[in-house]
């Protein structure tokens, strides 16, 4: 998957890719790919619609109906495996190709809408105290996003993490969504994921993996230590 | 030039000297041995060797020494970038725990795309492998190319292709049911070789994992543990060993005290004879006494 580079999606990445908001941490992605894959992706893409055809063979009651449609159909299984490797893209120590279709959500934009606006409540009046009043977080990411992929044609999907051992579910994320819109038409797939992370629960050597120097003191920034 | 002369001609003096020792050499010991025109170029040499693998630096203790490689590493890491190598050492490092992307970056202090092109490097070398753990499935962790992944990555002997097998698992303790019910008295070792030797499975089982087997059959049951007196029925066995023998005191289903009211009755401690709760306007006897 090739990463696409726009600048209003850049300049939102940047932002949220850490954002103190004083007794936790918000980690977010906000990344477009291109689905026409090209060489190595090729085969990947291959190798995985072969895994998931295999397993379709094995119990074809289970996986024939699944969020992405029905996994018979080779348009359902190709959504399902962009969205496979979209998710690796955006956690690279990941390998997400053991994901089993029900990890996978079909959403309505309304709600999601919702959902991450709420979720953004705190980070919203961060960004406000930086960019000014006027300049709304949510107002900002949606017409990026629609720019990008325009909205109306796209699929959104949601990642539903296992509820145990995953580290979005881990002790000290408090919360997390993680939404692909797949916009079939451009051949374009955009990856919205946040992580809201406890400070209280990050551990030193963990903070440096979250933070790089000069971001430590950020970090600090907010919390009362006395 | 005469500078490269002294260290070209350092070089074989060393690779001699270490050749001679195949345990290493200190550095003093190397120091000693080597002339004094030689010293001169030796920490140059030294450097070289180092860089195109053909010596290897070790520390023991507060002493630095210096070996030979085995003939056929040499070759192993030939033309690997020193990014490539540190990413193996790390990896090297984990032994059969294998490593996960996220620790190697942050022990090796490289960036994504590096440690991303030093595993493609080494898995194309077949010097390390991607398993998987089943604590958490999606990770990406490595490990050396010739290691058999630790128990705790595989599960154990109850997990198959990262699944919990719980057919194996019934399988098996149907096996020493059996046998126990067959030799009346068994020990989980007794158990173990029976079982082994009935050649029901070829996977290896630890005497530590039939315990778990036998564990699981006396809690559902089936099975009875009692301990060795050396004696009488059991003198087959050393005084204090664990033994297992079939389920002798089956609970029957009904007896005397389930089969009144009182013997289930929830509320037989507040029961009094002349309380709010007593004998006399007990509600379960009603029932009970309509037939």
């Amino acid at each position: 998957m090739k990463f696409l580079e726009y600048t209003p999606l850049a300049r939102i990445n940047a932002y949220l890719s850490t954002v103190n908001l004083g007794d936790s941490l918000l980690k977010g992605h906000l990344e477009a790919y291109s689905c026409k894959g090209a060489g190595l992706d090729k085969k990947h893409f291959r190798e995985l619609e072969q895994e998931v055809i295999d397993s379709l063979v094995s119990s074809p009651s289970n996986l024939s109906i699944s969020p992405v449609g029905p996994l018979s159909s080779s348009t359902s299984r190709k959504t399902f495996i962009y969205l496979v490797l979209a998710m690796n893209q955006v956690y690279p120590d990941y390998d997400f190709r053991l994901l089993h279709p029900s990890s996978f959500e079909k959403e309505d934009f309304e709600s999601v809408k919702l959902n991450v606006d709420n979720y953004l409540l705190e980070t919203a009046k961060v960004w406000a105290c930086e960019f000014g009043e006027d300049s709304s977080l949510c107002n900002v990411i949606w017409e990026a996003i629609d720019e990008v992929i325009v909205i109306e044609d796209c699929d959104v999907y949601c990642y539903k993490p296992e509820s145990e051992n995953d580290d979005f579910t881990d002790r000290g994320t408090i919360w997390s969504f993680s939404y692909f819109f797949y916009n079939r038409k451009l051949k374009r797939i955009l990856c919205f994921c946040c992580q809201c992370l406890s400070k209280l629960a990050i551990d030193d050597d963990s903070l440096e993996d979250i933070c790089s120097e000069e971001e430590t003191e950020y970090y600090f920034e907010g919390m009362d230590m006395d | 030039m005469a500078a490269k002369a002294a260290v070209g001609s350092a070089v074989n003096r060393i690779l001699d000297l270490l050749e001679a020792s195949p345990d290493g050499l200190s550095q003093e010991s190397l120091n000693q041995s080597l002339g004094s025109t030689d010293q001169a170029g030796a920490a140059q040499a030294l450097n070289m060797l180092l860089s195109r693998r053909q010596v290897q630096i070790f520390k023991q203790g507060n002493t630095i020494v210096y070996k030979r490689p085995p003939k056929d590493e040499s070759g192993k890491f030939k033309g690997l970038t020193p990014d490539d190598m540190l990413v193996y050492q790390v990896i090297q490092q984990a032994s059969n725990m294998g490593i996960w992307t996220k620790d190697m970056k942050r022990t090796t202090n490289l960036q994504q795309p590096q440690v991303a092109k030093a595993i493609k490097n080494l898995e194309a070398r077949n010097l390390i492998k991607a398993v998987k753990s089943i604590a958490n499935k999606n990770k990406k962790v490595y490990m050396l190319a010739e290691l058999k992944p630790s128990k705790e990555l595989t599960g154990g002997a109850w997990y198959t292709d990262q699944q919990f097998d719980s057919e194996f698992i019934n399988v098996m303790k149907q096996q020493c049911v059996q046998f126990v019910m067959k030799q009346g008295l068994a020990s989980v070792e007794t158990i173990a070789d029976a079982v082994r030797k009935s050649g029901i499975t070829k996977e290896e089982l630890r005497v530590k994992d039939y315990k778990q087997l036998m564990d699981m059959l006396v809690l559902d049951g089936e099975v009875e543990e009692t301990v060795s007196t050396g004696v009488g029925p059991f003198s087959a066995f050393p005084p204090d060993t664990v033994l297992y023998r079939s389920a002798q005191s089956q609970l029957s289903e009904t007896s005397a005290f389930t089969n009144i009211p009182c013997g289930v009755c929830p509320v037989l401690h507040e029961c009094t004879e002349d309380g709010l709760i007593s004998p006399k306007t007990c509600v379960y006897y009603q029932d009970w006494l309509k037939f």
